[in-house]
């Protein structure tokens, strides 16, 4: 029973630092493709930088309300429930 | 020196392939279809160039680190080749297979034996290796009836792991791209520039870290 509570732990511990990663990650990747959408678009030739810096800022808090952002929690769920689906079939 | 140094890498990478192979065959589950000819327990000494396959002492089955009463289940293929199997708890942590019923499991394969004039074959799922030179057995993880010797079986957990474990390798080399991109590339150029303005080397420090990690 110990063992499991070790495990709960140091796991649980693990997975927050590939969530933090994982995290970290999309937010980066997302803050790339709005610079490029910016930078791409003709219509923006010329416009200052402070007017890119907001867009940039609009994508990032329409980011932090999305789907995607709120989907990397399953970094938790997928592995518990690959645990839990393993030890039913192994022991069951 | 240049190619003694080829030979070293192409070494080390034939040799690290190698171990991740052989670490996922002797982890995913395979399977055997055999008869059981007997099951029984036996004290088994467990030592230092064999602990390794064999499960965490506070497992379960006998709480010692050196002499331990396993269980085993003996089987016999189709052709007449024999395997052994152990039959233990696994533990917590690896193999990840969450096992604790292993006495369950012991009196469902003795349900199943049969002998040799009227065999019911059974499917063995395990993992690990049989290695009498090290005395290692592969573990029995579950058991049930085959509806025949050469029942097909699809191995659809290992087609599982594999695929995501192949996601997880490409997820890591996408975030280290992007990481190496976003954060250390500008750092770098950062530096050169003031190392540059300072008239410094013109590679710069970080040009050669970056270098050495394989960048441009």
């Amino acid at each position: 029973m110990i063992g499991l509570i070790r495990l709960a732990v140091v796991g649980f511990v693990l997975l927050t630092v590939v969530y933090v990663l994982v995290s970290i990650y999309s937010r980066s990747v997302r803050r790339e493709r709005l610079e490029k959408e910016w930078d791409t678009d003709p219509a923006n030739e010329g416009r200052l930088p402070d007017e890119r810096t907001a867009f940039i800022e609009a994508g990032m808090q329409a980011y932090r309300h999305s789907l995607r952002r709120r989907l990397i929690v399953l970094v938790y769920v997928v592995p518990l429930a690959a645990a839990a689906v393993t030890a039913y079939l192994v022991n069951w | 020196m240049a190619k003694f140094l080829k030979y070293m890498k192409w070494t080390i990478r034939i040799l690290l392939v190698l171990f991740v192979l052989g670490f996922l065959h002797y982890t995913l589950p395979q399977h055997d279809i055999v008869r059981i000819t007997n099951t029984y327990n036996r004290l088994t000494t467990v030592g230092p160039e064999n602990s390794w396959a064999y499960s965490a002492p506070d497992s379960g089955t006998a709480e010692s680190t050196s002499t331990r009463d396993i269980r085993f289940i003996d089987a016999a293929f189709d052709g007449g080749k024999v395997i052994v199997y152990r039959n233990e708890d696994t533990g917590w942590v690896w193999p990840p297979y969450f096992k604790y019923d292993s006495s369950n499991l012991q009196a469902e394969a003795t349900n199943l034996k049969s002998s040799g004039t009227e065999a019911k074959w059974v499917v063995v799922t395990h993992y690990g290796w049989r290695i009498p030179l090290l005395s290692i057995y592969p573990n029995a993880v579950a058991v049930r009836e085959a509806t025949g010797p050469d029942e097909t079986i699809i191995p659809w957990v290992n087609i599982v792991v594999l695929i995501f474990l192949v996601f997880i390798v490409i997820m890591v080399r996408r975030m280290w791209a992007q990481f190496w991109e976003r954060t250390v590339e500008p750092a770098a150029a950062n530096v050169e520039e003031a190392w540059d303005s300072a008239e410094t080397r013109a590679t710069g420090f970080w040009g050669r870290i970056r270098r050495m990690f394989g960048g441009k």
